[in-house]
C-alpha cells in the first residue's frame, strides 16, 4: 500500500541527525534565495518575462534550433544531433576514442547524468574526473548526486573527510571544510593540467550569435574549457532562447534562485572554439520533443535546473535525493522522470507529493509543477485497477447523499475498530507514526436533522 | 569522421526536427524586452556587493596612482610568485613586474602564475560582476589558473543591472571565444554549506576602478 | 430568490464526521452576524479526493452534483480552504466554464475566514482566548486562495492581507507564536498522508516542533489539523489543533436549537 519511495524514505529517516542536517541545509538554501529576491524589486516581472520567452522559444523550438546550428558552424563550432541517451553517449565516445583521449575533466551536467554517460566512458577505459566539488565527492564516494546543484548535500563534513583519507589519502580525521577544499582543489588541478579532454554541461544556448552559456562558482567548467584541446558540450534542446539579450533575464533569476547569489561567480559565453581547439555541442531530445507534443507537459522544458523547487519541497528535505531513485530529484525530478524514462518507477513519483504548491511558487520559470504532478496522476490512472474501483464505489456512495449519510453513521461504528493496530488493518499506514482522531459519534448532518427542522 | 556515423546523425538531426514541426504549438510571441529595472548604480554600489561576494575594490583611481595600486597589489598577493599581466591590461598599467600574456603560449604556460592582472569591459552593480572579453583575455586560461586575479575598469563603466550590463558591451565582445562574467573569487559551499573561497579558480579577487 | 444574508453552508466530508463542532460554529459565527444559514443535509463530497489521484471522472459526477446543490445561493462559506480552492479554482480542471451562473457560483464560495475579512469587514466576535497560539497556514487556503502572504513571492507582487492573522488579531487574550517556517505544509495532503506516511508523518513532527511554544496550532482546515492531531496524539508532544472557527466563536453562545 505504501509507496516505494515511502520505503526508501524509511531508512534514511531513521537516523534522525542526518535528517535534520539535510532540513536544515537544504532549508537554508531556501532562505538564502528569499533573501536575495527580496533585494530584486521587479522579481516577479522577471519570472513573467522568462516564462514568456520561453513559451515563445518552445513555440518556435525548430527554428531556433536550426538557426543555433547556423550559427554555431559559422563559428566553428562541430552540431551533434543525438535522439536518446544511447545515442548520446555514441557520439560522445565515439569523438574521444577518434582522438585515444584517456582522461577526461568533467563539470556538472544534470544531462549527461540522466544519459548515464560516465559509466559508458569508463567501460571503453576511459578515466572521467568530475571537477564540482561535490560531484567529484559523490564520485570517489561512488554514488550519484543527491541534489542537482549541491550534490553531495546529504554528506556530513567527517563523512567527507572519511572519504577523502581513503580515496586520496589525505590526513586522517582531516574534517574541516576549508582544508578539505583545498586538498581536493590540489588534487584536481593535477587532473586539469593532465586531462586530453573536457566534458561540460550547458546551461543556455543562444540561437541568434549561436554561443554556448556555462555557469559555475567553481571555475572548474573554464578551467577545463581552457586547458585541453578538445570540448565537448552537451546540452538538452531545450536550453535554447532566442537572443543574447534574453540572456540577463534568465541570469537574474539563476543564482539567486538556486542559491541565493546574484550572479553565480563565472559566466562564461561561449562563441565558437579557443583557437587550436575543438569545440563540439551534442544537442540531445531523449523525450523532450515527446513532453513538447503534450500541452500538459511542456512547461517542464522550462526548467533551468536552479534547484528551487527541491529546496523548498519539505518531501524531499525530508526523504532526500535517493528516496526517488531517478537522475533528479524532487518536483521538477518527478514531473520529468516518466518522459526521460531513465529508470523504472518514475510513475509512482506524482504521487510523492503532498501538492502544497511552494515549488510552482518559488520556480522562477513559474512551471506548474504540482499541477503537472497532477496531470500525470490523471494519465496514469490505468495502472492500478483496484484502486480505481474502490475510487468508483466510493464517489458513488458520495453523489447518492443517502448512502453517504449511512456511511457516515456506520463509520462511527468502524472508527474505534480502525484506530487499533491489527494484521489486515486498511488505516495501517495511517497509523504509521499517527493516531486516528477520535469520532465524534454523530456526524454535523445527523446533528442538524435531530436539532433543527430544515425548511424545504 | 567515418561516413556512416555522419548518416546517422544527419538522420538523427531530421527525425528530433520533424518531431518538434509535429508538435502542436501555439506560436506565443516573443514578451519584448525586459524595461529597466529600478536598481541604484555606480562605482559605490558596486563596490558594495563586490564586497559582498568575496571580492576587494579598490579605487576609484586615476594615473600614477593606479601604477602604484597594482605595484602594491602585485607584491602583497604575489609574493615572489610570478605576476602576469594581459596586454590590453598592461596599456593602461605601463611596465612593471610583470609579464605580458601571449596568445601564442600554450595554456598549461600559466599554471604557475601567482598574480594575473586583466582589463574588464563593463562592471555590473546589482551583482558584482566583471566582464571580460575574449580580446582583453587572449589567454583565458590565465583567467582561472592564477592564484590571484585583479580586474582593472574604467569607473564609468559601471552600469545598476545586468541588462543594461549586456547592452553597455561593444559590438566585438563575443567574437574572440569568450565573454566572461566574473563575480568575486572562484567558490564552493559543497561541504556542509561552508563557504570556501578558492575552489578551482583563483583565491582571491581584486577590482580596481580607474578614473581616466 | 435568496439575498447576500441568506448563506449556503457547505460542510466538507471531513467536517461532517469527524469534526461536527466546527461546523457549528460556523454555524453561530454567521447567525450572530445575521445571516439565515441554510444547510442542505443531502449535500456531498465537492470531489477533491478524486480529483487529486486523477479520477477526473468521479471527480466531475460530484462537482456537478454539488453546484446543483448550492446553485441558489448568493454566497456559499465552508470552514475548509483547501475544498473552497477545489471549487473555486480545480472545477475548471473538469471543463467547467470560466463565465456564466457556474462560474458566479463558484467565485461566491468562501472560506469562512476569507468571507469575514473580505466581505464583513472583520467583524469583532468578541472572542476572548486567553493562550499561546501557533499558526498553521494551509497550503490551498495560502497558495490558490491567497488568504495570506507567500514566503516565496518577490517584493513586486500584489500585497495580500492575512486572513487568519487579522482574525485572531479581534481575539481577546491570545497571544500569536511566530513559526520559524511561516508556510511550510504540515504533510498531509489527502491521499499522499496515506501512501506515504513515512514521510507524511515526519513532517507533521517538524511543524509541531516548530509551532512547540505554543499551546494551541490553529488553521482553516479541519483535515490538517487532523492529521497533526494524529501526530500528537502518537508522540505526545506539541500544541493542541483547534480550527479557527472555534477561536471567534469562543464568545458566542450555543447555537440555537431552532
Ligand atoms: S522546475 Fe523551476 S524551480 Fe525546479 S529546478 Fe527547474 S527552474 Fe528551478
Amino acid at each position: 500500500m505504501t509507496a516505494r519511495l515511502d520505503q526508501r524514505a524509511r531508512e534514511v529517516l531513521a537516523d534522525e541527525d542526518a535528517v535534520r542536517r539535510h532540513d536544515a541545509s537544504v532549508f537554508d538554501l531556501r532562505q538564502r534565495r528569499d533573501a536575495a529576491v527580496a533585494e530584486v524589486p521587479d522579481w516577479e516581472a522577471l519570472r513573467e518575462r522568462a516564462s514568456g520567452i520561453k513559451r515563445h522559444l518552445l513555440d518556435h523550438l525548430d527554428r531556433y534550433l536550426e538557426r543555433f546550428e547556423t550559427q554555431a558552424r559559422a563559428a566553428g563550432v562541430r552540431v551533434h544531433w543525438a535522439t536518446d541517451a544511447a545515442s548520446a553517449n555514441r557520439i560522445v565516445s565515439e569523438l574521444l576514442a577518434a582522438r585515444q583521449v584517456r582522461q577526461v575533466i568533467k563539470s556538472k551536467s544534470m544531462l549527461t547524468e540522466e544519459c548515464g554517460l560516465n559509466p559508458v566512458l569508463e567501460a571503453r577505459g576511459i578515466e572521467v574526473v568530475d571537477t564540482d566539488l561535490g560531484e567529484r565527492i559523490v564520485q570517489l564516494a561512488g554514488e550519484p548526486p543527491s541534489h542537482i546543484i549541491v550534490p553531495a548535500i546529504h554528506r556530513s563534513r567527517f563523512e567527507i573527510g572519511a572519504l577523502f583519507h581513503r580515496t586520496m589519502g589525505t590526513p586522517e580525521g582531516e574534517s574541516d571544510p576549508e582544508r578539505l577544499t583545498r586538498l581536493a582543489r590540489a588534487d584536481l588541478r593535477r587532473k586539469f593540467t593532465e586531462a586530453d579532454a573536457a566534458i561540460t554541461g550547458v546551461n543556455f544556448a543562444v540561437a541568434e550569435t549561436g554561443s554556448i552559456v556555462v555557469v559555475t562558482n567553481e571555475g572548474n567548467a573554464d578551467l577545463g574549457m581552457s586547458l585541453p584541446n578538445l570540448h565537448i558540450a552537451c546540452m538538452g534542446l531545450e536550453k535554447l532562447i532566442p537572443a543574447m539579450s534574453d540572456l540577463p533575464v534568465f541570469l537574474r533569476l539563476l543564482a539567486r534562485s538556486a542559491t541565493g547569489q546574484p550572479i553565480s561567480v563565472y559566466t562564461s559565453v561561449v562563441t565558437g572554439p579557443r583557437p587550436g581547439a575543438e569545440l563540439h555541442v551534442v544537442i540531445v531530445d531523449n523525450g523532450r520533443s515527446e513532453l513538447l507534443a503534450s500541452d500538459g507537459h511542456r512547461g517542464a522544458l522550462g526548467c533551468i535546473r536552479c534547484g528551487a523547487c527541491l529546496n523548498t519541497c519539505p518531501v524531499y528535505r525530508k526523504a532526500g535525493g535517493y528516496a526517488y531513485d531517478q537522475p533528479i530529484p524532487g518536483p521538477i525530478g518527478a514531473v520529468l522522470a516518466p518522459s526521460l524514462r531513465a529508470k523504472e518507477g518514475g510513475a509512482e513519483l506524482a504521487q510523492a507529493s503532498s501538492l502544497c504548491g511552494s515549488c510552482s511558487a518559488v520556480c522562477p520559470m513559474r512551471i506548474d509543477l504540482h499541477g503537472q504532478l497532477l496531470a500525470w496522476r490523471r494519465e496514469n490512472r490505468t495502472a492500478g485497477a483496484l484502486e480505481r474501483v474502490v475510487t468508483f464505489v466510493a464517489a458513488t456512495a458520495m453523489t447518492r447523499p443517502a448512502l453517504f449519510g449511512a456511511a457516515g453513521r456506520t463509520a462511527a461504528n468502524f472508527w474505534s475498530l480502525l484506530g487499533r493496530r491489527f494484521a489486515g488493518n486498511p488505516a495501517a499506514s495511517w497509523l504509521h507514526g499517527r493516531e486516528l482522531p477520535e469520532h465524534p459519534g454523530e456526524s454535523f448532518r445527523a446533528q442538524w436533522l435531530r436539532r433543527r427542522e430544515t425548511p424545504k | 569522421m567515418v561516413a556512416t556515423k555522419g548518416n546517422t546523425e544527419v538522420s538523427a538531426r531530421e527525425e528530433i526536427l520533424g518531431r518538434i514541426r509535429l508538435a502542436a504549438l501555439h506560436k506565443a510571441r516573443h514578451p519584448g524586452q525586459h524595461p529597466p529595472p529600478a536598481l541604484p548604480g555606480g562605482w559605490e554600489t558596486f563596490a558594495g556587493r563586490l564586497e559582498s561576494v568575496g571580492g576587494t575594490p579598490h579605487g576609484p583611481v586615476a594615473g600614477a596612482e593606479l601604477r602604484r595600486m597594482a605595484f602594491d597589489l602585485a607584491s602583497t598577493r604575489a609574493g615572489d610568485g610570478r605576476i602576469v599581466a594581459e596586454p590590453t591590461a598592461a596599456d593602461w598599467l605601463g611596465p612593471g613586474p610583470w609579464q605580458l600574456a601571449s596568445d601564442a603560449a600554450i595554456p598549461h604556460a600559466y599554471e604557475d602564475v601567482a598574480v594575473g592582472f586583466v582589463r574588464g569591459r563593463v562592471a555590473c552593480a546589482e551583482n558584482g560582476a566583471v566582464a571580460v572579453a575574449g580580446s582583453d583575455a587572449t589567454s583565458r586560461a590565465l583567467l582561472v589558473l592564477c592564484q590571484h586575479l585583479v580586474l582593472i575598469v574604467s569607473v564609468d563603466s559601471v552600469v545598476p543591472d545586468l541588462h543594461a550590463g549586456f547592452a553597455a558591451l561593444p559590438a566585438d565582445a563575443f567574437g574572440h571565444h569568450h565573454l566572461t562574467w566574473i563575480s568575486g573569487p572562484s567558490k564552493t559551499a559543497d561541504i556542509e554549506q561552508a563557504l570556501v573561497y578558492g575552489a578551482h579558480g583563483p583565491l582571491t579577487l581584486d577590482v580596481i576602478g580607474v578614473e581616466r | 430568490m435568496a439575498t447576500e444574508r441568506d448563506i449556503g453552508l457547505f460542510i466538507p466530508c471531513y467536517v461532517d464526521q469527524l469534526a461536527p463542532e466546527v461546523g457549528w460554529a460556523t454555524v453561530r459565527i454567521l447567525e450572530h452576524l445575521g445571516h439565515r444559514v441554510h444547510y442542505d443535509p443531502e449535500q456531498t463530497c465537492c470531489g477533491q479526493p478524486f480529483l487529486n489521484t486523477g479520477a477526473a471522472g468521479d471527480a466531475a459526477r460530484l462537482a456537478r452534483g454539488h453546484l446543483a446543490r448550492f446553485a441558489r445561493f448568493d454566497a456559499i462559506v465552508c470552514p475548509s480552504g483547501s475544498c473552497v480552492a477545489t471549487v473555486r479554482h480545480r472545477f475548471g480542471e473538469l471543463g467547467f466554464g470560466e463565465q456564466g451562473d457556474e462560474a458566479r457560483q463558484r467565485a461566491n464560495t468562501f472560506e469562512l475566514g476569507e468571507y469575514l475579512v473580505d466581505r464583513l469587514g472583520t467583524p469583532d466576535l468578541g472572542a476572548r482566548f486567553p493562550h499561546r497560539v501557533a499558526l498553521l497556514q494551509s497550503c490551498h487556503g495560502l497558495r490558490d486562495l491567497g488568504l495570506g502572504p507567500r514566503s516565496e513571492t518577490g517584493p513586486d507582487a500584489e500585497p495580500v492581507r492575512n486572513v487568519v492573522e487579522q482574525l485572531l488579531g479581534t481575539v481577546s487574550g491570545l497571544e500569536l507564536v511566530p513559526s520559524s517556517r511561516a508556510d511550510e505544509c504540515c504533510g498531509f495532503g489527502g491521499s499522499f498522508a496515506v501512501k506515504f506516511p513515512e514521510v507524511s508523518t515526519r513532517m507533521g513532527r517538524a511543524r509541531l516542533e516548530d509551532f512547540s511554544a505554543a499551546e494551541y496550532v490553529t488553521g482553516t482546515d479541519v483535515s490538517c489539523l487532523l492529521h497533526l492531531a494524529g501526530v500528537r496524539a502518537h508522540t505526545g508532544t506539541g500544541p493542541i489543533p483547534i480550527h479557527l472557527a472555534e477561536i471567534l466563536a469562543s464568545g458566542l453562545g450555543e447555537a440555537k436549537a431552532s
